[in-house]
């Protein structure tokens, strides 16, 4: 490991912006949300950058606290029994430039209806790229239990889109192929 | 986990692939908005302020507590001081006392002592 890497904060930010406010946005379906979620969590790296050993773990980090921010904001949202899944397509005053690919758009969407184990387990997975037992140690949960998710998450997510997304995927009889495994 | 088996129907297989792939694409990190590393850089500044002049003021809490203890210290010292030298002072003049009694009294003795010769 890099014993003598200098954390430089700006860098930081600089480099996983984009990767905590798009965990954050996808987990709460929120542009406003996932902004603040994204400000507290470099602000908490600012206070614990002395702990923080390499990239790495300065990108591991980020991702468990993002995550771990944004299950809480999910959490407080419904204590407060705020119908959390306001519309995606309004974007909440994203500039136009910034939408995605039509199924992109609609895709998203769909995950938002997901449960939240299962919705964090594919963001990690198809946003980060990261294998199952990196989504498991992300979470802090059990393998299993992410794998679990996948599958499930997958199969559901497979399911609306086919009953959604006409114009875009494929209808299947089965889905008993998902990749779970990394 | 039956689910994790890979089956021996290719084709659900090709359209999950696909359909993970096209996921893949839809889920790519969105950029985050323009003022975001603005934003966190003016709040950890604004934040770095506050703990400054924050650690300014427990400081000037500090050095007006130790003041205050200084002076009230040296308020009870110097009463202290001032009663000792008030009592050595009451004694000085009690032995003073004492002693002009005691010349009186051998003045009178004395005189005493004449008549009664």
């Amino acid at each position: 490991m890099a014993r003598n890497w200098q954390p430089d904060f700006e860098r930081l930010v600089d480099e996983h912006q984009s990767m905590v406010f798009s965990l954050a946005w996808r987990m709460t379906a929120d542009r406003g949300l996932a902004e603040e979620i994204a400000q507290d969590v470099f602000l908490e790296l600012d206070t614990h950058m002395t702990r923080i050993e390499s990239p790495q773990h300065a990108l591991f980090w980020l991702r468990r606290v993002a995550m771990s921010r944004s299950a809480d904001a999910l959490r407080r949202r419904r204590v407060r029994g705020v119908d959390l899944w306001i519309e995606i397509e309004e974007s909440h005053g994203a500039p136009q430039e910034e939408r995605f690919s039509p199924l992109g758009a609609r895709l998203e969407q769909l995950l938002t209806t997901l449960p939240e184990p299962q919705r964090a387990a594919l963001v990690l997975r198809y946003q980060e790229d990261l294998t199952p037992e990196e989504i498991a140690a992300t979470l802090e949960s059990p393998l299993a239990t992410v794998k679990s998710n996948l599958q499930r998450g997958l199969k559901l997510l497979r399911a609306k889109a086919e009953c959604n997304l006409k114009d875009y995927v494929r209808p299947g009889k089965s889905l008993g192929g998902a990749r779970a495994d990394g | 986990m039956d689910e994790l088996k890979p089956i021996n129907e290719p084709e659900p297989i090709d359209r999950m692939n696909e359909f993970e792939s096209q996921l893949q694409q839809a889920f790519v990190r969105r950029p985050a908005p323009p003022g975001l590393k603005r934003r966190i850089l003016d709040q950890r500044n604004r934040r770095l302020t506050a703990r400054f002049h924050s650690r300014i003021v427990l400081w000037q809490r500090l050095a007006a507590c130790f003041v205050l203890a200084a002076a009230l210290g040296g308020g009870l010292t110097w009463r202290h001081v001032e009663e000792q030298r008030k009592g050595e002072a009451a004694r000085v003049q009690v032995i003073t006392a004492l002693r002009i009694t005691n010349h009186a009294l051998n003045e009178v003795k004395a005189r005493l002592a004449v008549r009664d010769e």
